[in-house]
C-alpha cells in the first residue's frame, strides 16, 4: 500500500505571507475552558449591557424602520449619515472638539478604522509607534500590514515621552508612518496620558512630523479627577477615534473617525473597498436612540457601575494580592495591570488560574514581540463585585503557590532572584 | 432505534475545547448509525443525569484531567454503566507518564530517559540545587520538558541548554504538581493506534508527523497546515512490523481496552522510543486515531460505532 500524505488544508502554502503568523494558540484554548459557568472572568472588555434599557432600543430600531425603512434597508452614503455625523460633532463639542459632519465618518466600531487607517497608510517594514502594553486589537489590525512595531513604555503619567523623544530622533523626521495612542485609562495599562505629556507628544509629533492616533473609546467613562483636553482638542490634524460600544452598545457596530481631509478622502476610498457603507439601518437606530435624553442617566449609571467594580478590584487586589504585585488604579475604563516579578510567566500560570475558576489575559498580548509575560490585563468591568472579591482571591492563591515555587528556585540560585535580574532573560 | 449512548465531552480540563470538537464530532457520527444519543458536557449534575437518562452506556470523549485519568471510569463503574475505552487501571498508569515510563523500563520497552521533579521536591526539599545534575542523567540536551499529567502537549517546551530548564521546569509545573524532563530525541515522530476487535489488539497503520515547526506542540497538532502528517508512516517493512507489533505490547502491558494510541519516536538509531499511550485518543477533524482508522478503509462513523459496540458488547 502506498504512503498518503494527509491533507486538511488544501490551501495551505497559498495563503498571503500576512497571514503566516495567525495560528491557533494554547491560550485561546484556555479561554474556551473558561466558559464554564462557575468561572469569573477578567478577560474580556465586554461592556454591562444588561443596563441598556432595551424597550428604548426596540422603539428606536421599531422607528427606524416604520417611519425610514427604505432608508434603513438600502445602501446608505459611505462617510455614514449625516444626522448621525452632526450628532458625532455634539459629542465632540462636549470634550472641547470643534468639528464640522464633514470631517468625521462614521465607521463599523473604532477597530474598522484601525485597519483602514492601516491600510491607508502603512507599507511592509513601516514603522508604526504604540505605547507597550497596547490594545491587541490594534496589534492585530496592524500586524496585517506587515509593520515594525515600536513599543513605547508608560509611567504613572502615560506615555513615556522621554522615550519616544529618543526613539524619534533615533528614526529620524518622518521615520515613522503613525503614533498610536489610547490617552484615556489605557488599555490594557490603565494609565491616563497626563495634560503636560499631551503637548509634549503633539510637539514632538509635529516636530518629527509624524501622524497621530488617538483612539478614546472610554473616555466618557471616567470615575473621577478632572477631564483632560482630547489631543484632537489640542491639534487639528490629530486622527480621533470614537465608538459607540461604550456608550451605547458594542452589537451595533459604530463608531467614528474623524481626520484632517485629505486624510479622510483616502480613509473613505478604503472603507469603500471594505464594505461601501455601514448599515444604515445601525446608524437610524442609534439616531433615535441618542435623540432622547435617557442615554445620559443610562451612561452615568454605567460608569458608577464600573467604578463600584473598580473599587472592588482595586479592594481585593490590596486584600489578597502578593506584596511582590504592583498594579494601576485606572480613573475610568475597563481594566487594570498588573506586573509581577520578571521571573514570574504569567501565560503558563493561566493554567492553573484557569484550573481554580479564574481568567486573566496574559500581559504579552499586549506586546508584538513576547514582552509582558510577567504581566496581567484584569477588566473589571463585567463582573459583580462580590464576584470580583472571590476571583481575585483565587487568582492570589494561584500566584502565591508559584511564588512559592520560585523562591523555592531562586533560593537554590536556578532563577535570578530579584524583580530586576528578569530583563535579560527576555 | 438502537440503544442509547451518552457521549461526554467538554468539562473543566484544560482541553475542553479540543473535547467539545471530539464529541460533537462522534454525537453526529453515531446519530448517523441510528443510535439514540444524549451529548453531555460534564457538570456537577452529570450524575444525575445519567440516572435520570439510563443510557446504554457511555462515549468518553473527555480529555484530560478527570476524563482520561480513571475519575470517570471509576464513577461509571459504580454507577454500572458500560463506557468506551480503557478502564480504570489503565487510564490512571498511561495518565502519569511518570509512572508508565518507569512500567516501560521495567518491562524492557525503550522509553527515553528522564527524570520526573514534583513541584514539593523545590518547595520543600530543595530539588533546584540538583539542577545540574539533569543533562547528565537524561544524556545531554536538547530536553523536552512537559508537565507528567496532560495531552495534547500542554506545557511543553523544548529546552537546548541549561539556562533555560528551570523556565521550562516551572512552565510545565504550571500544569499540574509534576513535570518530566526527558531526553530530546531526534527522528520520525510516530502515532499508532490500537483498537481491539475480536481476535484481540488490532494495530492501524502508524500515522507520521511532521511538523514544520519541529516540535509537535500544541499549535502543531491542532493548527491545519502546521504539521504534515503520512499514512501509513514511510518505513521498511521490517520497521513497520517492529514498532506495531511495540504499540500491541504497550496496549496490553498497560492493560488498555478497547482503544489506545501509542506516540512514539523512531530514532536516528533505529530504535522505536515510547514517550506516551493515550487512552482517550483525540477525534477531531485533525486527529490522529480517524486519520490512521481511515487507511484501513473505516470512516470515521465506522470507528465510533466500532467503539460504542466495544463497550455495548462487554468486550472487555
Amino acid at each position: 500500500m502506498g504512503t498518503a500524505r494527509v491533507v486538511f488544508d488544501k490551501w495551505d502554502g497559498r495563503y498571503a505571507a500576512r497571514m503566516k503568523d495567525v495560528r491557533s494558540s494554547a491560550v485561546r484554548d484556555l479561554f474556551a475552558a473558561a466558559t464554564r459557568p462557575d468561572m469569573i472572568s477578567f478577560s474580556g472588555g465586554m461592556p454591562e449591557i444588561s443596563r441598556v434599557p432595551i424597550d428604548e432600543v426596540v422603539a428606536a430600531a421599531t422607528a427606524a424602520l416604520r417611519e425610514s425603512g427604505c432608508e434603513a434597508l438600502q445602501y446608505g452614503s459611505s462617510e455614514g449619515r449625516l444626522a448621525l455625523r452632526a450628532f458625532v460633532c455634539e459629542l465632540m463639542a462636549e470634550i472641547g472638539v470643534r468639528i464640522r459632519p464633514d470631517d468625521t465618518v462614521i465607521t463599523a466600531g473604532a477597530q474598522q478604522s484601525l485597519d483602514l487607517l492601516a491600510k491607508v497608510f502603512l507599507d511592509p517594514g513601516d514603522v508604526v509607534i504604540t505605547e507597550g502594553p497596547t490594545y491587541l486589537g490594534a496589534l492585530q489590525a496592524f500586524s496585517a500590514y506587515q509593520p515594525r512595531i515600536v513599543c513605547i513604555p508608560m509611567d504613572a503619567e502615560g506615555m513615556r515621552t522621554d522615550v519616544l523623544a529618543a526613539e524619534l530622533e533615533a528614526l529620524g523626521p518622518r521615520g515613522a508612518k503613525f503614533i498610536y495612542t489610547i490617552p484615556n485609562f489605557q488599555n490594557p495599562g490603565g494609565v491616563t496620558l497626563t495634560p503636560a505629556r499631551r503637548r509634549t507628544l503633539l510637539e514632538l509629533a509635529r516636530t518629527y512630523d509624524i501622524p497621530v492616533i488617538e483612539d478614546d473609546p472610554y473616555g466618557r467613562l471616567r470615575f473621577e479627577g478632572g477631564h483632560a483636553m482630547p489631543l484632537r482638542a489640542l491639534d487639528e490634524e490629530v486622527i480621533y477615534l470614537g465608538t459607540f460600544s461604550k456608550i451605547f452598545a458594542p452589537g451595533l457596530r459604530l463608531g467614528w473617525a474623524i481626520a484632517p481631509r485629505p486624510i479622510l478622502g483616502r480613509f473613505l476610498l478604503a472603507k469603500q473597498a471594505a464594505d461601501l457603507c455601514g448599515s444604515a439601518y445601525a446608524q437610524l437606530t442609534a439616531e433615535r436612540y441618542f435623540g432622547g435624553t435617557r442615554w445620559r442617566r443610562v451612561l452615568q449609571d454605567l460608569t458608577r457601575t464600573y467604578a463600584e467594580r473598580r473599587n472592588a478590584m482595586a479592594a481585593a487586589l490590596q486584600e489578597h494580592f502578593p506584596p511582590e504585585a504592583r498594579w494601576t488604579v485606572p480613573e475610568g475604563g475597563f481594566f487594570i495591570w498588573v506586573e509581577m516579578p520578571a521571573f514570574l510567566d504569567l501565560k503558563s500560570i493561566l493554567a492553573e488560574a484557569v484550573e481554580h475558576g479564574v481568567t486573566y489575559v496574559p500581559g504579552d498580548a499586549f506586546f508584538p514581540d513576547g514582552r509582558g509575560r510577567n504581566c496581567m490585563r484584569l477588566a473589571f468591568c463585567y463582573a459583580e463585585p462580590e464576584a470580583i472579591n472571590e476571583g481575585i482571591r483565587r487568582l492570589a492563591e494561584v500566584l502565591e503557590d508559584r511564588l512559592e515555587l520560585y523562591r523555592a528556585f531562586a533560593a537554590a540560585g536556578a532563577v535570578p532572584a530579584g524583580p530586576d535580574a528578569a530583563a535579560e532573560r527576555g | 432505534m438502537k440503544e442509547k449512548i451518552a457521549v461526554l465531552m467538554g468539562g473543566r480540563s484544560l482541553e475542553r475545547e479540543v473535547s467539545l470538537k471530539s464529541g460533537e464530532r462522534v454525537c453526529a457520527a453515531l446519530t448517523e448509525r441510528g443510535y439514540r444519543v444524549l451529548g453531555l458536557d460534564v457538570t456537577p449534575d452529570l450524575v444525575s443525569t445519567l440516572r435520570a437518562e439510563r443510557p446504554d452506556a457511555v462515549y468518553i470523549a473527555l480529555h484530560g484531567k478527570y476524563g482520561e485519568d480513571g475519575t470517570v471510569q471509576e464513577l461509571l463503574e459504580f454507577l454500572d454503566i458500560p463506557y468506551t475505552g480503557p478502564g480504570v487501571v489503565a487510564s490512571a498508569l498511561a495518565w502519569d507518564k511518570a509512572v508508565s515510563k518507569r512500567l516501560f523500563v521495567r518491562e524492557g520497552v525503550p522509553t527515553p530517559a528522564w527524570v520526573t521533579f514534583t513541584a514539593d521536591a523545590f518547595k520543600e526539599m530543595g530539588a533546584a540545587t540538583a539542577l545540574d545534575r539533569v543533562p547528565e542523567v537524561v544524556g545531554g540536551f536538547p530536553l523536552v520538558v512537559k508537565p507528567a499529567k496532560q495531552g495534547s502537549a500542554l506545557g511543553l517546551t523544548k529546552v537546548q541548554d541549561a539556562a533555560h530548564l528551570p523556565d521550562a521546569l516551572l512552565s510545565a509545573l504550571s500544569y499540574g504538581d509534576a513535570a518530566i524532563v526527558e531526553r530530546w530525541i531526534d527522528g520520525i515522530e510516530l502515532a499508532i493506534s490500537v483498537l481491539d476487535d475480536a481476535e484481540g489488539p488490532r494495530v492501524l497503520p502508524p500515522v507520521e508527523m511532521v511538523p514544520k515547526s519541529g516540535v509537535f506542540d500544541f499549535s502543531a497538532m491542532y493548527t491545519p497546515g502546521e504539521t504534515d502528517y503520512y499514512v501509513p508512516a514511510r518505513l521498511d517493512d521490517t520497521t513497520a512490523s517492529e514498532v506495531i507489533a511495540l504499540a500491541a505490547r504497550v496496549h496490553t502491558l498497560l492493560g488498555c481496552r478497547h482503544v489506545s494510541r501509542a506516540d512514539l519516536v523512531l530514532g536516528l538509531d533505529g530504535v522505536p522510543y515510547v514517550l506516551e499511550v493515550n487512552t482517550s485518543p483525540g477525534m477531531t477533524e485533525t486527529s490522529l486515531l480517524p486519520m490512521a482508522a481511515a487507511a484501513v478503509g473505516m470512516d470515521f462513523a465506522d470507528l465510533a460505532d466500532h467503539l460504542v459496540r466495544s463497550a455495548l458488547d462487554g468486550a472487555v
